[in-house]
């Protein structure tokens, strides 16, 4: 019974398993489903595990047993790094522009959505033509937008909002085949990042270790002599740093959310550190980057074998790595370029690891993504490269 | 409670405020035999739901309280090594040192499944432990056995348990854990169900400070950038320190003076950030 409506939630992306489905059906067959209400009721209680999925339900349900009309469903899948180039080119038209070989006014007249579509043609036959063309998909080093306080300026094409709503109309799922791992979920990094434990004896010793204890005793001729243990706990301490700066990050946030939240729960000894773009002289303990700032010659003093993660996209314009007063926030100028910092860094704490969320496809385009790369070991935010670097992590 | 008896059918409770959905949520889980797994914000009465099956059911109720380094072991039985060495050096005691099954004590999951009648067993905040520990309880709690390792003994259940979970979702439970649950998650109460809770624990309260009490306790809750909402635990907690002001009218509400703030807002940010929304005169 009722096996299309069970198969409409699958296809709708509720994750609804088959053992689910015949627990319904035995739940049907205990007479406590009397009307559409109960079976409403029953089958999300028994189909549904998360209130995430309560709306779609709701949707899906109508559909099925009132006739109600299916939302399209949203298609959010674009390669990040295409679109966070798409959404770059978007601020300013004279880029797109020029990139695309058109005039501005011409892009103008286009909607978002020929845009993109041109857009895509275009990926389509550069793909074939040049790949490697640092032109096309490095955002790091060539990218003329965003920093130094350039803001662009006259024609926009379209709102903020319009940006998005047709980037997602634009991503069809067959962008989906690009990225080799699914979406990173909690679980998953939970799993990866459980192997990353050192387990050390800690606290009072208030574990009583029984095979001493009657070996103490014996060695007494009886007489008892209880041995107490430290428990084991995990004292592993680790840095994460994170680059909550600029929009480059922003089509990351949701995974190093995941990565962060993950890590918070997992490790007792976890400081958190956040920069912008890259490290100069201070890391900042707020998100906000401005109250409290952590001198980089203070982590000398750290425990050499605390574990340091930092998570970043490294894409930035080359002179901010390099130059001595490459930052482009003015207070930070410090007169030691950045690398030096970094370089720093990786010598201090040498079990460290640089995650980047962008598509390891694309790291040969930027200069600073290669840069850093020789400084730290690089691995792709995935769950393929989370346990890479875990292992890195980890090694003696 | 026996076999044959009719079946149990929970019905709401004397000072929980129970809606039909979840009523019927409750009675399709036992009847299941399935555990509930009851996810909500804090303060939306999923502790208090456990207490008020426990109460309509007639049924004792066993609170297992998750702690983040709880081991699996520890819910179910504990072997207790140093009074049995203890008892073995001295033998003074009233135990058989040799019979090992006497320094055996059952956990809160034991007790539930040696206990004479059905019970309602509460599993609070499973979130806080680590995937592992959830798993490994679903087990036991699916086969209703589970082995005491140091006298080779299985434990089953004498009587299934009704059991509820509650999560305050801080963390994503596993995907084998929800698919051993059914799941339900309590919204937030509209103001109309709100009301009704506050009759039920003020069953003489003032109609008028009621209303303006709800209206106004709705409105700080859309405050922005609140870490912690106040939720009906802090509501009732207000209106009791309403009624226990002898100066206090409930008039004052209206006129957007709103005394005792700190029983809502337990963060000093967001208390300043709701003195500071409802204007400093409130401020007594």
């Amino acid at each position: 019974m009722f096996i299309a409506f069970f198969y409409k939630l699958k296809e709708a992306g509720i994750p609804v398993s088959p053992t689910s489905f015949l627990r319904l059906q035995k739940a049907l067959s205990t007479g406590l489903v009397a009307s559409l209400n109960d079976f409403y009721t029953a089958s999300r209680t028994i189909l549904v595990k998360s209130e995430r999925y309560f709306d779609l339900f709701d949707q899906v349900f109508a559909h099925h047993f009132e006739g109600a009309e299916m939302p399209a469903r949203e298609g959010v899948d674009l390669d990040e790094a295409i679109q966070a180039l798409l959404q770059e080119w978007l601020r300013d038209p004279q880029v797109l522009a020029d990139v695309l070989g058109m005039e501005a006014a011409e892009i103008g007249k286009l909607s978002p959505e020929e845009l993109i579509a041109y857009f895509k043609a275009r990926l389509a036959d550069q793909k074939g033509r040049h790949a490697g063309g640092s032109r096309w998909i490095g955002t790091g080093g060539t990218s003329p937008v965003g920093h130094s306080g350039y803001h662009p300026g006259g024609m926009r094409v379209g709102g903020v909002s319009r940006n998005k709503s047709a980037v997602k109309v634009a991503m069809d799922r067959r962008y989906r085949d690009y990225s080799h791992q699914g979406p990173l979920t909690q679980a998953m990094v939970g799993e990866a990042l459980k192997r990353l434990r050192n387990l050390v004896p800690t606290g009072p010793k208030d574990q009583v270790n029984v095979a001493a204890t009657i070996y103490q005793a014996m060695k007494n001729g009886g007489e008892i002599e209880i041995v107490f243990d430290r428990s084991l706990r995990d004292r592993l301490k680790v840095i994460l740093a994170i680059d909550n700066g600029g929009w480059s990050m922003d089509p990351y946030i949701p995974v190093v959310q995941t990565v962060f939240d993950y890590a918070r729960a997992q490790f007792k000894d976890l400081k958190t550190y956040f920069f912008h773009n890259t490290i100069y002289d201070v890391l900042w303990e707020d998100p906000a980057r401005y109250r409290k700032p952590r001198r980089i010659d203070e982590f000398a003093r750290y425990d050499p074998e605390t574990r340091l993660i930092v998570v970043g996209d490294a894409s930035m314009a080359p002179y901010e790595l390099t130059a001595a007063e490459g930052s482009i926030h003015v207070e930070e100028r410090s007169g030691r370029p950045s690398i030096e910092r970094l370089a720093f860094l990786a010598e201090t704490f040498r079990h460290c690891a640089w995650l980047n969320p962008m598509n390891a496809r694309y790291w040969d385009y930027s200069q600073t993504v290669k840069a850093i790369g020789r400084i730290f070991p690089m691995f792709q935010l995935s769950l393929d490269g989370l346990e890479k670097a875990i292992t890195h992590l980890m090694q003696k | 409670m026996t076999e044959d008896s009719p079946k149990p059918h929970f019905s709401g409770a004397s000072r929980y405020v129970l809606d039909d959905e979840l009523a019927s949520i409750v009675n399709i889980s036992m009847a299941l035999e399935m555990p509930l797994l009851l996810k909500g914000e804090p303060g939306t009465g999923k502790t208090m739901l456990a207490h008020a099956i426990a109460e309509n059911l007639k049924m004792p109720l066993i609170v297992l309280n998750v702690k983040s380094s709880m081991k699996l072991v520890e819910a179910l039985y504990q072997y207790d090594t140093l009074t049995r060495l203890n008892d073995s050096r001295f033998g003074d005691s009233q135990r058989d040192v040799s019979d090992i099954a006497a320094y055996i004590k059952m956990g809160k999951i034991g007790q539930a499944f040696t206990a004479a009648e059905r019970t309602v067993l509460l599993i609070d905040e499973i979130d806080k432990a680590d995937t592992d520990f959830q798993d490994d309880m679903l087990d036991v709690l699916d086969q209703m056995t589970f082995d005491i390792i140091e006298i080779d003994q299985t434990i089953t259940a004498r009587h299934r348990p009704v059991i509820i979970i509650t999560s305050n979702a801080k963390k994503d439970l596993s995907d084998p854990f929800l698919g051993r649950c059914n799941f339900h998650h309590i919204a937030f109460p509209e103001p109309k169900v709100m009301r009704q809770i506050i009759r039920v624990h003020f069953p003489d309260i003032d109609g008028d400070l009621m209303t303006g009490a709800v209206a106004a306790f709705y409105k700080l809750r859309e405050l922005d950038s609140v870490e912690k909402k106040p939720a009906t635990r802090e509501l009732l907690n207000w209106i009791r320190a309403l009624r226990a002001d002898p100066d206090f009218h409930p008039r004052e509400i209206e006129k957007g003076a709103l005394p005792y703030l700190g029983v809502l807002f337990k963060k000093s940010q967001d208390f300043a950030r709701a003195v500071a929304a409802t204007g400093r005169r409130s401020l007594r």
